[in-house]
């Protein structure tokens, strides 16, 4: 069933010309075709730095140290920006986390979606035109036609978002990363979105990988989940299994401060929080990033970093996991 | 595919017309007063340019221009006078104030408009560039070069283009718009003056072309740092595309506006310019009133000038309003 | 490696701040000791005419065309060049910050009024309004002053209102109105001190242009006729273009330096008063 189309294999990403201060401490993973993955992490943790490098568009600040990102069996070559330009939108789309500011404000929508279509693909104006007004009928934004042409300022922010999704699947690409795409938006309006992606999803069979904070969010929408902390990978696994049985305790930790009113009783009504706060990426720790900030933490862990362990699809990187499941 | 027209701001263009009557009337009453501060009045100004001091023509003078009425009715008659444009006679010049202004415009109108081109496009080209490279050496050249011309005066500049340009390598006439004793017609006339337009052009532009370029460069950094101008690449767009199609126009929108504040300095330059020059326009014509001492000329001239500025503001708010269409015109 | 290099920027740009203050320092020099150096007043007939520079032993800079040393007008052109340019400033920045700080701070009608007359000011060509204020009181510093003032304050009301407005809002503003202290005294002790950056980097750079406006009206010989400046020098020089232009190219570097150096202390200023700014300014 394992169908990986793209695949993450050791990255590391540091500032620029600074080999020591790393973002990304060897991160690995794979999406299969048309599931959905969530990347969760504190801000911080790496998990937008790990969706711009797949796009080919980190930051001039940052840069690649070492590691390989495969689409379809074949390497991306992330650093070449005119390569790069045929992968964006065609094969791997994106939405962002800001509709507010993600459209140019002086075109009308309609002609931003248009701007995608045309630079990918060969098509006479007018067909392309049609493919627009049937791409803003999908994301369910109402009178097509003329919302084509009305400017970015005149719409609300859900339906901006509905534009950026139009304008990332305009090429029907084989992945879509969606960082933060509901982050921004209104709660009633962040419902709307994500039954949107899903749907779209079941459509077009898109892969999506999902970066959030928002466990919320992840428990609903991924089939897969990946936690991060501190730039590297900290557990893997399908959701059901990681809410229901989280191994490391930085996922436990993660699980009980966020709000679950089934569960509140069980935590004895408090959120608990996780003490302490993420090191700095300068900070040349050589064990579990962690570990400070863990109950369980031993000196093996401060020593040294965990190998990951695999037990079928789950797979976690630490010294004493969490064996109790969640209630 | 066709775009939803926008209707015409009428309501917008009532209300500016008449907020611009209204500052005419301002600028009218200020001149006004102006006048009066003047160490005697007209009718001696006017009779000493006749040359002649007889109390008798001068008195005549004073009830002509009914300068032995309240000061409240006089003012009124001015402003009466200068709604039909009857702005009095030049006793310097031999000719009707209105008609000394009016065929002196086109001249300053040619210098001003290629001055203003040469500073938008040299602001834009350079600004663009400093910014593409920006804090390398293409940026430290243009930015310190732009800083050099900031603070040049423009009528050295001016001279020094015409010892170069003119004397020593004689690519240009030293001054002058066209080379009357040749009697160029059509084309070879168009050419002629052309000819004569570069050096003062350029010595005029070279002030605002700092400012703009220091002014693009700002705001190419600033819109190439957005959020739309990152989903724009996520798009797999071009740098190129990205650069000329959305940066630059949300970057040279700021410039419309800055222009339209800068069409007054324009014109108060153009009296240097054409001086140094010798060119035919109303800037020369105001330093010849100066020199003269033709008061009346003088501040008709700054009216004018005025008016004119208020309605190259008027034009430039409706431009940025098609260009924009982020402006909601109310 | 980076750190090294914000450093060096860091130095790069008080270096140009350093190099700004350093002309500047030169010309007020000029202008304090142009009496020590030259007794004689800079109008007086010093050498033979048309002295190239290095020629004459007398006039290092030369002479022009009616055997005056250029270097002595040179030190005496610096004391009215400067001295235009700060009083002129001066009076615009009492007019300008009054004007500004009634209208920011009242809002409603005043800030109407004020800000209409203001505009009305703007869209008067300066340079013009300049030429005609002069022609009608007449040429001498002090018109010329007053006039470089009358052009030059608008810009100053617009900057102080539009700091007025913010800072009034602010919570320590209000507080001050809740206790009951006088509008004047939150006017001048508690709004205007933290408006003041602003206006000083503005009016560093306003000088520059009041400096280059008075050199220009000299230039056109609608100067005070009693003095030297480094704009009349120039118009006289105009006539020596063919023969002997660094008559008119001296007092033009001269000018160009001035201009520049209080344009670099401005740049100067403005990156250390208001940090914030720093990135709009691309550096």
């Amino acid at each position: 069933m394992s169908n990986p189309i793209l695949q993450v294999e050791n990255l590391q990403i540091c500032v620029r010309k600074k080999p020591g201060v790393l973002i990304l401490r060897g991160v690995s993973f794979h999406v299969n075709a048309g599931e959905t993955l969530a990347i969760v992490g504190e801000s911080g943790c790496g998990k937008s730095m790990t969706s711009l490098a797949i796009m080919g568009l980190l930051p001039d600040a940052v840069e690649k140290l070492s590691g390989t990102i495969r689409f379809k069996g074949r390497e991306l070559p992330i650093t070449d920006n005119r390569a790069m330009r045929k992968v964006r939108a065609a094969e791997i789309g994106m939405v962002f986390q800001e509709p507010m500011a993600a459209l140019d404000p002086l075109y009308p929508v309609g002609k931003q979606v248009l701007e995608v279509i045309e630079e990918h693909e060969k098509l006479p104006r007018a067909m392309a035109w049609a493919r627009v007004i049937d791409l803003l009928t999908k994301v369910d934004l109402p009178n097509p036609e003329t919302l084509a042409w009305s400017y970015p300022h005149k719409l609300s922010g859900g339906q901006l978002q509905r534009v950026v999704i139009a304008m990332a699947l305009a090429c029907n690409p084989d992945v879509l990363i969606a960082d933060e795409p509901t982050t921004a938006l209104d709660v009633t309006v962040q419902a709307q979105i994500m039954r949107l992606l899903k749907r779209l999803q079941r459509d077009t069979g898109v892969a999506i990988v999902l970066i959030t904070h928002n466990l919320g969010l992840v428990a609903h929408t991924a089939d897969r989940v990946m936690v991060m902390y501190a730039g590297n990978k900290a557990e893997e696994a399908p959701t059901r299994d990681l809410f229901l049985n989280p191994r490391h305790p930085y996922t436990r930790g993660l699980l009980d401060a966020t709000p679950n009113p089934e569960r509140a009783s069980a935590q004895g009504g408090v959120l608990r929080e996780i003490p302490g706060t993420v090191p700095s990426i300068a900070d040349p720790m050589p064990g579990c990033r962690f570990a400070p900030r863990c109950p369980n933490a031993s000196d093996l862990c401060h020593a040294r970093f965990p190998d990951p362990t695999y037990e079928g699809a789950h797979g976690y990187a630490c010294h004493h996991p969490v064996t109790d499941a969640r209630v | 595919m066709k775009p939803i027209r926008r209707r015409f701001p009428w309501a917008f263009l009532a209300k500016r017309v008449a907020y611009g009557a209204l500052a005419m009337l301002a600028i009218a009453i200020i001149n006004f007063f102006l006048l009066k501060l003047a160490p005697g009045d007209a009718a001696e100004a006017l009779a000493g340019q006749a040359g002649t001091a007889d109390p008798a023509y001068i008195a005549q003078l004073r009830a002509q221009f009914g300068l032995d009425q309240p000061l409240l009715s006089q003012l009124w008659a001015f402003l009466v006078r200068l709604a039909t444009l009857d702005l009095g006679y030049s006793y310097v010049f031999n000719e009707r104030v209105s008609v000394l202004i009016f065929s002196r415009m086109p001249a300053t109108l040619m210098l001003m408009g290629a001055a203003i081109v040469i500073a938008v496009i040299g602001g834009i080209v350079f600004g663009v560039t400093a910014a593409r490279y920006a804090n390398r050496w293409p940026d430290r050249v243009i930015s310190f070069v732009a800083l050099l011309l900031y603070g040049t005066p423009p009528y050295w500049i001016g001279l020094m283009m015409i010892l170069i340009f003119a004397v020593t390598l004689g690519w240009t006439p030293t001054s002058g718009m066209e080379n009357v004793l040749a009697f160029n017609t059509g084309w070879d006339r168009v050419a002629d003056i052309a000819h004569h337009l570069i050096l003062p052009a350029l010595a005029q532009s070279i002030f605002y072309l700092a400012i703009y370029i220091r002014l693009v460069r700002a705001g190419m950094l600033e819109v190439l740092s957005l959020d739309f101008i990152r989903v724009a690449r996520a798009k797999g767009i071009s740098e190129r595309r990205l650069s000329y199609r959305h940066a630059l126009r949300n970057a040279v929108l700021p410039l419309v506006t800055v222009v339209g504040t800068n069409v007054g300095n324009f014109l108060g330059g153009a009296v240097l310019t054409e001086t140094v020059f010798s060119w035919p326009g109303v800037g020369r014509l105001m330093f010849d009133a100066m020199f003269q001492r033709d008061l009346n000329l003088l501040l008709s001239i700054l009216v004018l000038s005025s008016f004119f500025v208020i309605l190259a503001n008027l034009i430039v708010d409706l431009l940025y309003a098609v260009i924009n269409p982020t402006v909601e015109l109310k | 490696m980076d750190r090294l290099k914000s450093l060096l920027t860091a130095i790069l740009r008080d270096w140009m701040m350093l190099l700004g203050l350093l002309l500047l320092a030169t010309v007020f020099f000029m202008a304090a000791t142009a009496p020590l150096f030259f007794p004689q007043p800079p109008d007086t007939m010093m050498g033979p005419p048309l002295q190239w520079p290095g020629q004459y032993a007398g006039a290092p800079l030369g002479t022009d065309g009616l055997g005056r040393n250029i270097l002595a007008g040179l030190f005496y052109g610096a004391q009215i060049s400067l001295l235009v340019g700060f009083a002129s400033v001066t009076v615009a920045m009492v007019f300008g910050i009054l004007v500004g700080a009634f209208a920011g701070y009242y809002g409603g009608w005043i800030d109407n009024l004020l800000m209409r007359v203001t505009e009305l000011f703007q869209t008067i060509p300066q340079f013009m309004l300049a030429i005609v204020v002069v022609a009608v009181l007449g040429p001498s510093i002090q018109v010329i002053i007053f006039s470089l003032a009358v052009v030059s304050w608008p810009a100053i009301a617009r900057l102080v209102r539009g700091e007025f407005m913010v800072l009034r809002e602010k919570a320590y503003v209000q507080g001050c109105i809740v206790v009951g202290m006088s509008d004047m005294r939150i006017i001048f002790t508690q709004i205007l001190p933290n408006a003041m950056s602003g206006v000083t980097v503005m009016s560093t750079i306003m000088i520059a242009t009041a400096i280059l406006m008075e050199s220009a009206l000299s230039f056109l010989g609608f100067g005070d006729p009693n003095v030297t400046t480094w704009g009349t020098m120039i118009g006289m020089g105009k006539n020596n273009l063919r023969d002997a232009w660094y008559i008119m190219t001296i007092p033009g570097i001269a000018l160009l330096l001035t201009a520049l150096a209080l344009n670099l202390v401005g740049d100067g200023l403005n990156d250390y008063l208001n940090p914030r700014l720093r990135s709009q300014r691309g550096q």
